[in-house]
């Protein structure tokens, strides 16, 4: 059965517009911890926001939250994942944005701001899911130089960033960028020392 | 702020999402401007948003296509939202076909001499004092200069041209085919149209790991300090949109030294 973590939500509403919170999980809890974190921006605080999907296809994103009930007619969906797969953009949803790979992390800043520049929202929010499956394909300097970027973009232009990440999973580099550049942190994460 | 004292020249303001920033308030105004680029780097639709958001704000606006017809041209270019076709019903930006103009002035041959160069820059010109041109493209003008077969020639066209189009106050964007957009290129074809115009706009392809990443980088701007790094550009249905490119991935695959 599924069940929100009130802590989450709780904790948001200390965060302004334009903060940067790192949310940590493990891979047991990630989804369980993105819904927790969607519900209060989408519901209690009635915030716009564009999602980017690097973990999995954005439909099956989409499926996940709505079996939960998550209205997720508010976001805009930039999927990293199914330009990959041959035919994995043949996709129902018409709030989705393909990206052609997760090593183009500029196109996907200037998506994300294309999209906000069409957005009619005040109160907008950008989730990035996730930093550990960026990693994968991105070196860790250069990922940690965009990290940095980002952020810095979308706090200057009083949108919140969400940064979610299995910090067992991301690069020394990269975490202790995010710790630095991160206005709050939402800990759900298990750290294992290998 | 400036310093007191501090001359500034006016701009043309491009209205291109991020260009503008990256030349201090646009391009000094009455300017030729060489944008050389690569196949499918962006540099039509750069001209053709220059365009609409000078006709946006009332300016008269003329477009000299030699790559493709203006049918065609139209036809691409209506895909992006930044573009209404009305701009061109109402006669704020005038898409002249180059084939219809060697037509007009009897130059259907296969090279241009003096003569015919002259008669070119006179009907160029006679067209934007005409219709009181301030914002000009000339798309493309690689294939244009092909018709002139002498570098000095064509030395002497895009000079006397520039030179021309800058005493009636119109700003000019010249587009240029090249073949690669690397640091030991030329960013002309010719060699010649780099030295004479007063700005160059690189776009090109950065290539990491098998995808081409599009980027702009404005080499030279004279009358203006401006950001001589590399852009991101993505052609989105508002326009262009830049963002500074990621250090440590400015430079294509082949070319970098990541881990050594």
């Amino acid at each position: 059965m599924f069940e929100l973590d009130q802590g989450i939500a709780d904790q948001l509403t200390e965060v302004s517009l334009n903060s940067s919170v790192q949310v940590r999980c493990g891979n047991s809890n990630s989804f369980m911890v993105t819904a927790s974190t969607l519900i209060p921006l989408l519901q209690m605080f009635e915030m716009k926001g564009v999602y980017i999907s690097a973990s999995r296809g954005a439909a099956e994103v989409i499926q996940g939250f709505e079996s939960v009930g998550i209205d997720v007619s508010q976001i805009q969906f930039i999927d990293l994942v199914s330009s990959g797969i041959l035919g994995g953009t043949n996709i129902p949803y018409n709030n989705v944005h393909f990206v052609d790979s997760p090593i183009m992390l500029e196109s996907i800043l200037l998506r994300t701001l294309y999209i906000l520049k069409t957005n009619q929202s005040e109160r907008n929010f950008v989730f990035i899911d996730s930093v550990n499956a960026l990693a994968i394909y991105n070196e860790d300097r250069m990922l940690a130089e965009y990290l940095h970027t980002f952020i810095n973009t979308f706090r200057q232009q009083d949108v919140l960033s969400v940064i979610l990440n299995v910090p067992d999973q991301t690069p020394p580099l990269v975490l202790s960028n995010l710790d630095l550049y991160c206005t709050d942190l939402v800990d759900r994460g298990q750290v294992v020392i290998h | 702020m400036q310093p007191v004292g501090m001359y500034s020249r006016d701009r043309c303001v491009t209205g291109v999402h991020g260009l503008d920033e990256i030349l201090r308030g646009g391009i000094p105004y009455g300017s030729t401007v060489l944008a050389a680029g690569t196949c499918g780097s962006g540099k039509t639709t750069l001209g053709m948003e220059f365009l609409v958001r000078g006709a946006n704000a009332g300016e008269a606006c003329a477009h000299f296509t030699a790559t493709e017809p203006s049918v065609k041209l139209l036809e691409n270019i209506r895909q992006f939202g930044f573009f209404d076709m009305k701009m061109v019903d109402t006669g704020l930006i005038n898409v002249f076909d180059m084939d219809v103009l060697y037509s007009w002035l009897g130059l259907e041959k296969a090279s241009f001499d003096l003569d015919d160069v002259h008669s070119l820059i006179k009907s160029i010109v006679d067209i934007v004092n005409t219709i009181g041109v301030t914002r000009l493209v000339i798309d493309s003008v690689t294939t244009l200069c092909y018709k002139i077969k002498s570098e000095q020639l064509i030395r002497d066209f895009l000079f006397t041209l520039g030179k021309k189009l800058a005493t009636l106050g119109c700003t000019t964007i010249l587009i240029a085919e090249i073949t690669s957009a690397t640091e030991n290129a030329h960013w002309s074809s010719f060699g010649v149209e780099e030295a004479i115009c007063d700005g160059i706009i690189v776009l090109g392809d950065v290539e990491r790991m098998g995808h081409l990443l599009r980027f702009l980088q404005v080499v030279k701007m004279r009358g203006t300090s401006h950001s001589r790094a590399k852009h991101a550009i993505e052609l989105t249905p508002l326009g262009v949109m830049l963002t500074p490119m990621l250090k440590w991935g400015a430079i294509s695959d082949n070319l970098n030294r990541w881990g050594s």
